[in-house]
Formats: C-alpha cells, structure tokens, sequence
C-alpha cells in the first residue's frame, strides 16, 4: 500500500482550524499506536517524547505542503514547533508575512 | 570455545545420558568437533567440543586422578602457560598441554581465588564432590555465556537457553521484565534473561550451588576511578596492547581477525600480523547499500598488511531472510537487525575452514569511542550554560542525520529535554528514553503485567558502591559496558552469531589488564575535545596508514522498513505482523502493530522509533515462535 503522511485533507475540510489539523497530523503520525495519549495544546512534544528528530522533519514536511510557507532552518525551534500552541502561532505568523510582506510578520 | 550443559539435583537422583545429550543436542553448533558427558548420582555434566588448543588431549569433561573434581568448560585461558608454569612450579603435574586441565589443578590449588588470576574468556561448571557441590563462574565481563534455571530442586545449566530447554525440567515462557529490559536498554539485564524463570550468571561473578541452594559472589567489578598518569601512557599502552594479542593468538588452529575498515578492527588485524610473524587472514562484511559499505577501508588496510582477505557481500533482503536463524541463535527479541550480517560473516569464516577469530569490541567501550560519550559532556555544558547558550557541539553529532536537522535550534534540545545532570544514568538517559517509547505498542494485558515495572530504577538502585564517585565519563563508560556491551553486543551480535558456526571469537581490547590500565586513564586521555580515543589514535599512528588512524566512527544504521514491509519482504513477515500472530505472543497490541505498518508504508521516512519497533515487534514473534509457541517441537539432536 503505498502510504505516505498520513494526509489529513482527506479527512477534514479545507477550513479546518490550523490547530485541529496540525493536532490530527500530530496524532496520526507520532501517537497511532496510543489513541488515548493526553495531548494538549500546550504539551511539551520534544520533551514528552511525542517527536523525535526525524518527527520534527517530518512535520515542517507537513506544514510547508499543508500551509505553503517555507520553514527556515532557524525557525526549527522550540518554541515554533515544540507544542500545539507554538505551532499555530508559528504558521499564523508565516501566513500572515505572506500576505502582507515580510516587513509585517507578527510577533508571537 | 564449547557448549556446556548439565544437571545438579538436590535429592541425588540420576542425571540420564539421554537427557544431557538432549541438552547437548540443542548447543551441537557450539561445539562440532566431539561431545562428551559425566554423571554420578544426582549431576551431570555435558560438553560438546570445539577443538581449539591440544586438540588430542582437551576431551571434556575432565577430571582430576581421584576422580572428586570434574569439570565442563568453556573458553579459553589465555595466559594458560603462565598459569602452568607456576602450577609446574608448585609441584602440580599435568597430562595434557590443554587449558582445561590448567584450570582444573588451578582450583585444586587455588580454589576461587583462582578467577583472579584468569586472562581470559569463560563459563564452567566444576562439581567437586568434597564439597558436595556445583561450582559455576563467568569471566570478567561476559564474553562468553551461562544460564542456569532452578524447578523442584533441580539446578539446571547451558550455554545457551535452548540447553536448558531441552532439558524438558523448565519450559519457556515470556518474562516480562526481561521483555521490558531488551525494549529499554537493548538486551535484559543481568541476571535476567528474555525467559521466565531463566537466569544468565552476571560476569565477574560465581556460584555455588549446593544442597539445593545458589550462593552466588562477586570476584571482579570493573573500576573507572581515573588514577595519576605513568611518565610514558603510549608505551604503556603499546606493551599491554601487544601483550593482550600476542596471548590471544595462542591456538592450535588457524586464527583470522574481523576487519570493518574501522580504528579498532585494523589495530587488532595490524598486530595480530606482528604477534604471528605472519599477516592473518581477515574477513568484512560488504554491504550493497553504499550508505553502509565501508569495503574500500577494508581493502586499504588488508592490502597494507598483505592479509588474505576475504569479504562476505550482503544485501537487506538476504539480512531480512536470516533474522528467524538469527533469533534462534540469540535467544531474545532485538532493536536491530545488525546481529544478522554477524551471523552470515561467521559462516564465511567457518566455510573457509577458520574457527577463531580476533575483533575489536570493547574498543570503543574502554577508549570512549562512542559518540554518546561526547554527548555526554556536551549536554552537560549545555545545561550548565544560561539559557540560550551554548548548544552549537550538537551539530557534529551523528552527521548521519540530516544536516538540517542538525543546524536546527531544535537539535540540542533533544539531548538536553532527556534528564537532568545529578540522574546518575544521565549518560544513557537519551538512548533509554527512545528504546522505551516502544512500551507505547505493548497490549494492555502485557502493560498490566508489568505493572509498576520500572528498569531505570531498577538499575539506579543496583549501580556499584563507587559509581557515584567516578567522572561523569567513568560512569558514562560503566553503564556502556554493563547495559550494551555485555548483554548485547558480546552476547547477541557477539559469542550467539560466531558460535552459530562453531567460530570462537577473542576480543583483545576485553584483555582484563588492558581495561585497567584504559579505565585509569584521565578522560582527556581518551576523549580529547572532539577527539575519540586520542590515546589509542595516537598509538596507531605509529601502526598503521594515517587514513586509517585518524578515520571516523562509521555508525552502521541498517534499513529495516524497505527490508521488512517492501516489495521484496519475505513472507513470514505479514504473518507474524498479523492481528492473530501479535495477539497470541501477547506482548504487542495488534490495533498498535497495525498503525505501525499503516505508517511505514512503501517509500516512508524511517523514523527511530519505527526503526525500533519494528524490528523489536518482528524478532519478538520470531522468538515466541522458536521458543514459546513453536509450531513443532523445537530441534534437538
């Protein structure tokens, strides 16, 4: 079966908020084999063991093709990617500098 | 080296031949070459032979004139000759030019405190009917193997598992704790084994067992105090070095030498062609994915010593197709495939008529090779840095990974999120932490049974009186040893894969003097900066080419996902992956396992932990199959 990311457009609509699609990615993809884990917004996903290295590559992956902004190497931190919450904010802000200019780009 | 077996009863029934060569049976590959077994009422000794030095005279097993002391051993002593010298001296007699008879009039002179005067590799049992018991002992750091098992009264013993098995007095069910411990820390720990109620002798340690009970004692714990420098530490390392070859080329047979194109495997090969006057004929694995090849350094360094090489060319599907004979032989479930490669180079050494072989384990161990080490010191600054300091070392880590990764802010928190610095198994807290989120595929049933189970404490409260005092290297370097090295890397990739085609392997970096003289030295004398095992480069240099001295770590990182869910996959391994096949081990959840497939897919990023599931979920239905629910009744004679 050829199978790559598990691909949540096919299972949520297109307006889906980031942070319900980005929860999904997270859950499909790092927690399959545990449903039930308590995954929270805030929870820590480098620290809890939710992402490894290649996870965290594994997710900018999917947020570039999700969302269609670029994740620059120096933008690979903790507190862009490190929880749910960060990383809304993260895609917001690039979403936004995309939209208006990179002079614009929201503080988070 | 040899396969021993044998049975000690408290009630002094009798030890049938049947049994002990049903026993002997199931360890044959050990020992090819002749069997031989002992009773008298209620023991049994069993040996099957592989004929390395007086191959006339060492028939096992073997007793003193009187008849009160027998022995069934296996190893070698490799300073046997000095042992017999001084026996000689003391007015012992000896009838043969074997080891085992030096270790036999050994404990009629000197009792247990002869273990420490042993250089070598072993596991014996010597029934003494003086002292109405059974004596069994393992050498320093459990190069070679032994497990025993108590029911009713018996004491049972083998090299391997499947000895015991064969016994019929015990069978084999999973235990798990064991099962956590290989899903932890790569291999269960000392004395505990994958079976229930199966137990391994922890090295460095002895038993006797009499009238029904196990006395188990300590001779040997491996010291990593750093102590003052001598004025010349190259030539001190350069005699025992040379020393800890030249005993260990002593054969009556044809030695040969593993060489991965590594610092370690070409020192050995380089000085076991000085020790022989002769070069010695090598042999390497060559793998079909250039990722992992290292032949070229292989051929650099054969052709520089003028070896006869030889190169066994392997290929993940052929790695794939060996695991279930590669399970058997280990006896446990496993996190890599890397034992298979092992187990095929063996059976090129043994095709072309060679039984024993040198190799370089131990080398990162002792000389702190290992990129955990510098990790270690790295995480260490990082955390003892303000926040936002430091960090950048990280990037040099594991340049195997992609370097996006490793240029990320991200990339030194991983290291720094997994423990704080005053746990003592800081060191290994990252390895542990990965390896044990395989715990999130177990079934609810296992997870009950295992219940408040937890390894890590289990080994923080087990660590030896002086660990907290040595460097955070010295501490780093023990747990190495005890928790990878040991039950893992001379046992599982080491001794079960050579002896699965009869080829006894010697590591010369285990040589006990040569570990002292390493484990004494000041950290910076092994790991200098970013400079692994300075002190051995620097030695090398004298020895070997300068590429060859000065060449990286190679990390061997196999694929597995291709290899076992591909296109060219074999078979078996849709059905031991299957819902019923999982659900009958008990171990893993079929719901979870099912997810792990779905997301390997075809063409899928390997991620660590399915790297590691993966593979631990495969050899343990490998494993449940072999030993604890076989379709037929496991093979014996």
């Amino acid at each position: 079966m050829t199978h790559s990311l598990a691909d949540t457009r096919r299972v949520l609509p297109p307006d889906t908020p980031i942070l319900d699609r980005v929860r999904a990615f997270v859950r499909e993809n790092f927690l399959y084999m545990q449903p039930d884990w308590p995954l929270a917004d805030d929870t820590p996903l480098l620290a809890a063991g939710v992402l490894d290295s290649i996870g965290v590559l594994e997710l900018v992956e999917f947020l570039q093709r999700e969302y269609g902004v670029t994740v620059a190497d120096d933008d690979m931190t903790e507190q862009n990617l490190g929880s749910l919450n960060g990383i809304v904010a993260y895609v917001t802000s690039l979403r936004a500098e995309r939209t208006n200019g990179p002079g614009l780009r929201l503080e988070t | 080296m040899c396969g021993i077996a044998g049975i000690a009863r408290r009630d002094g029934r009798d030890v049938s031949r049947e049994t002990l060569r049903r026993m002997l049976g199931a360890i044959r590959h050990r020992g090819p070459d002749g069997e031989g077994t002992w009773s008298a009422p209620g023991i049994g000794l069993g040996h099957v032979r592989l004929s390395v030095l007086d191959i006339a005279g060492g028939a096992q097993p073997m007793s003193n004139e009187s008849g009160t002391v027998h022995l069934s051993y296996n190893g070698e002593l490799f300073n046997y000759v000095e042992l017999r010298d001084e026996l000689t001296a003391a007015g012992w007699r000896f009838r043969t030019r074997s080891d085992t008879e030096v270790l036999l009039r050994a404990y009629e002179a000197w009792g247990t405190s002869m273990l420490g005067r042993f250089n070598g590799q072993f596991a014996f049992a010597l029934h003494d009917s003086n002292e109405r018991g059974l004596l069994i002992a393992r050498d320093r750091f459990g190069i070679l193997p032994l497990f025993f098992a108590e029911r009713g009264g018996d004491f049972v013993f083998a090299s391997e598992v499947k000895g015991i098995l064969a016994s019929r007095i015990v069978s084999a069910a999973p235990d798990p704790r064991g099962l956590d411990e290989v899903f932890t820390f790569w291999a269960a720990r000392p004395p505990r084994t994958a079976f229930a109620g199966v137990r391994t002798l922890e090295p460095g340690t002895f038993g006797w067992w009499k009238g029904g009970r196990l006395r188990l004692s300590r001779y040997y714990q491996p010291d990593h105090q750093s102590r003052v420098q001598g004025d010349s530490p190259l030539e001190a390392l350069d005699q025992v070095l040379r020393s800890a070859i030249d005993i260990r080329t002593r054969a009556d047979v044809t030695v040969g030498a593993y060489l991965s194109g590594g610092l370690d495997s070409s020192v050995t090969c380089a000085l076991t062609a000085q020790s022989m006057s002769r070069p010695p004929r090598t042999y390497s694995l060559a793998f079909e994915d250039a990722a992992l090849d290292e032949s070229p350094h292989q051929t650099l360094l054969a052709a520089h010593l003028g070896c006869d090489h030889v190169s066994r060319r392997v290929g993940q599907r052929e790695i794939a197709e060996s695991l279930p004979a590669t399970v058997w032989h280990a006896e446990t479930p496993m996190l890599r495939t890397a034992p298979a490669p092992m187990f095929l180079l063996s059976k090129l050494v043994r095709d072309s008529g060679v039984k024993v072989v040198l190799s370089g384990e131990g080398a990162d161990e002792v000389f702190l090779g290992y990129e955990l080490f510098k990790e270690t010191l790295l995480r260490r600054s990082a955390l003892a840095a303000p926040a936002g300091a430091g960090g950048g070392g990280f990037a040099s880590l594991y340049p195997e990974l992609p370097s996006r990764l490793r240029s990320s802010g991200l990339w030194g928190d991983f290291f720094v999120v997994a423990g704080p610095p005053d746990d003592m198994l800081f060191s290994h807290l990252p390895r542990f932490g990965l390896s044990s989120r395989i715990r999130r595929f177990y079934s609810p049933e296992f997870l009950a049974e295992l219940g408040e189970f937890d390894p890590l404490d289990e080994l923080r409260n087990s660590l030896p009186d002086a660990f907290a005092q040595w460097s955070p290297l010295g501490r780093a370097a023990w747990l190495e040893m005890h928790t990878l090295l040991s039950p893992y890397l001379l046992a599982t990739q080491g001794d079960r894969m050579t002896m699965a085609h009869g080829v006894e392997l010697r590591v010369p970096y285990l040589d006990h003097r040569l570990f002292e003289f390493a484990a004494a030295l000041p950290d910076a004398a092994k790991l200098n900066g970013t400079k692994d095992k300075a002190i051995l480069r620097d030695w090398a240099a004298g020895v070997l080419p300068a590429a060859a001295a000065s060449r990286p770590k190679h990390a061997y990182r196999a694929p597995v996902v291709a290899p076992l869910l591909g296109t060219n996959a074999p078979e078996w391994v849709q059905d031991l992956l299957s819902p019923d096949e999982v659900r009958r081990a008990g171990i893993f959840s079929p719901e979870a396992v099912d997810g792990l497939v779905r997301r390997c897919g075809n063409g899928r990023r390997e991620g660590e932990l399915e790297r590691q599931a993966l593979v631990a979920i495969v050899t343990t239905g490998l494993w449940h199959r072999a030993f604890v629910n076989p379709p037929e009744p496991m093979a014996t004679l």
